[in-house]
């Protein structure tokens, strides 16, 4: 009797999964490519990251961000399956990374930390060692992903004589070499300079959007994650506090909140009082996207106020993330 | 697979045969290998091809023993100390292949030093010594077999030491650690086993020290303290098994930080 209802105890778990899962996938039309699922690591009794959850679209820039020490280059590790996961587990497309590593790790290219590349060999037999370890990449690919970073003729001299912009670029290679589904970056603009992160950044967006290629860049630096990334996780000593998508599958920068401007605030703000309108700086400030605005902006003009203009309002991630944090920086 | 496997060698191999140092040592080894039978000849002793093959040997074979221990400490600790270790691991292969195949090519490195000190060495001596008869097969002569089978016990007593170089090298991702204690096992090795001794304490045959050198078979069927060839080779191997296992479950386990 008791096994009799242990399964249909779990029939019935199986189906609220079930049910769950499919109700994820018609709202998000696709398979994450990447699920941290609980991922704990625990070294002695210090909880280095603490129960971390989150998924990656493929096509998807995500940034992780959170001040030196909070766990960013912990989890990348443990992505990458250079560290032991205490608990949970990491899927990428499909594969666990603790059981069936070797099939994880073929999707994967990545920089951790520094590309610290062989210095004794040139840039190209570089190249050649890490191609000798993955199937089906010909020499025409070493040569198109070189061109690619712009590495040129230095690409046959020693990594010795390399400036660290063009370790950098020799790191970016190594990880596209076998065009991975996902393709991870540890802290990529440090030592580059603005114009080289400029490239950087419209080297992933046309990764992104031309190969599907999903992106996880991590960075202690607000401003640039805001302008590189999609959606950014903030990470702070070892749990993710917060995810925020901030831009639109087309790539458009989402907006937060809308601003009304009425000629009378108060009363537009009792009337929106169901959708929490908040007045302020003299203007109504409402959540919602494009349909909601057009609504609102009718219920307004029905009531007979008059709408001056209606303006999105994009505030600073930091701001944002300082009003989330109760005034604490989320970075150093 | 295994054709895969043959590429991770292929890396390795890359990984030694690109650096100077690598054709240093084996320039040393063979020049050294040509000038002992050449100063040999400037003494006018009368020795015949064998015997100065056989003192050569007994020389160069520490050339051999110490490069390959460069070798063996620097092939896993180099990635960790260069920060390397990080790409080569984030690769789909399993760490105990890539470890593996780290083995394959020090053993081949192993392979080419006695390959170096044979040709080297043979052709040398014969160029120079070849008329001579000297005093072979009387007391002190070697024979082409004995000295040939000297080079072959003394590459696996290389092997053993640098196999322990490997293992230290894993275990503490320091190659300076690992030539300095590895070295330290081959020339004093002689000393522990006289304090060690079998006739002193029973359990002490069962020590890796007194089994290393297989040289003494050469002579006697019946080694120092009365165990037989068959019980030092079960010791070496037992051993070496244990060297590898050390470092299999160190190198996959480990956490790779910063």
């Amino acid at each position: 009797m008791p096994n009799i209802l242990s399964l249909v105890l779990i029939m019935y778990n199986v189906e609220i999964f079930m049910v769950h899962r499919q109700g994820r996938i018609d709202q998000m039309k696709q398979e994450p490519l990447v699920s941290l699922v609980g991922v704990t690591k625990k070294i002695s009794s210090k909880v280095l990251v603490d129960n971390v959850t989150f998924d990656i679209m493929p096509g998807q820039i995500f940034g992780f961000l959170g001040p030196n020490g909070a766990g960013k280059t912990t989890t990348i590790r443990m992505m990458v399956g250079l560290m032991s996961i205490t608990q949970g587990d990491i899927i990428i497309g499909g594969y666990s990374i603790r059981k069936n590593y070797e099939q994880a790790a073929t999707q994967i290219g990545a920089i951790v930390e520094n590309p610290e590349m062989y210095k004794y060999l040139s840039g190209y037999n570089n190249l050649k060692h890490f191609a000798r370890m993955m199937k089906g990449i010909t020499k025409a690919r070493i040569d198109e992903v070189v061109e690619l970073v712009g590495l040129g003729k230095r690409i046959h001299e020693k990594v010795s004589t390399y400036s660290l912009g063009m370790r950098q670029r020799l790191g970016v290679a190594q990880a596209l070499l076998h065009r991975p589904k996902l393709l991870i970056l540890d802290e990529p603009t440090n030592g580059l300079d603005p114009q080289g992160i400029r490239e950087l950044r419209d080297y992933l967006r046309r990764l992104t959007q031309e190969e599907g290629t999903s992106v996880f860049v991590s960075s202690h630096l607000l401003s640039e994650m805001e302008q590189m990334c999609d959606t950014i996780g903030v990470i702070r000593h070892g749990k993710l506090i917060d995810i925020r998508r901030l831009r639109t599958a087309e790539g458009e920068r989402m907006y937060e909140e809308t601003a009304f401007t009425v000629n009378d605030v108060e009363a537009a703000a009792a009337l929106l009082e169901d959708i929490q309108a908040t007045a302020r700086d003299h203007q109504l400030m409402v959540r919602g996207d494009q349909n909601m605005i057009a609504d609102i902006n009718a219920r307004l003009v029905g009531a007979g106020l008059r709408v001056y203009a209606i303006q999105p309002v994009t505030r600073s991630l930091e701001d944002q993330f300082m009003e989330m944090t109760g005034g604490e920086s989320v970075v150093d | 697979m295994l054709i895969n496997f043959a590429r991770l060698v292929a890396n390795e191999n890359m990984k030694v045969y690109y650096r100077v140092r690598t054709w240093v040592m084996l320039s040393l080894l063979l020049l050294f290998n040509a000038a002992m039978p050449a100063m040999l000849y400037w003494t006018n002793a009368p020795m015949d091809v064998w015997t100065v093959f056989t003192w050569t040997e007994s020389f160069t074979i520490y050339l051999s023993a110490i490069f390959t221990v460069i070798i063996a400490a620097d092939i896993v600790a180099g990635e960790f100390a260069g920060g390397t270790i990080k790409l080569l691991l984030i690769r789909p292969w399993s760490r105990g292949k890539i470890l593996l195949s780290k083995f394959v090519s020090l053993c081949l490195f192993l392979l080419l030093c006695a390959a170096i000190t044979a040709v080297a060495g043979i052709t040398a001596s014969l160029l120079l010594f070849s008329g001579n008869t000297g005093f072979a097969n009387s007391s002190g002569g070697s024979s082409m077999d004995s000295s040939l089978l000297l080079l072959l016990t003394d590459t696996i007593q290389v092997f053993v030491i640098s196999l322990i170089a490997f293992m230290l090298s894993t275990v503490f991702r320091s190659s300076g650690l690992a030539i300095g204690l590895s070295l330290l096992f081959l020339f004093t090795k002689d000393i522990f086993s006289f304090i060690f001794n079998p006739e002193r304490f029973e359990w002490a045959k069962y020590l890796l020290f007194l089994h290393t050198d297989l040289s003494g078979y050469l002579k006697s069927p019946v080694g120092p303290w009365g165990v037989g060839l068959g019980f030092s080779i079960t010791i070496l191997v037992v051993y070496c098994l244990l060297f590898i296992l050390i470092s299999w479950m160190v190198f996959a386990k480990r956490d790779v930080e910063a």
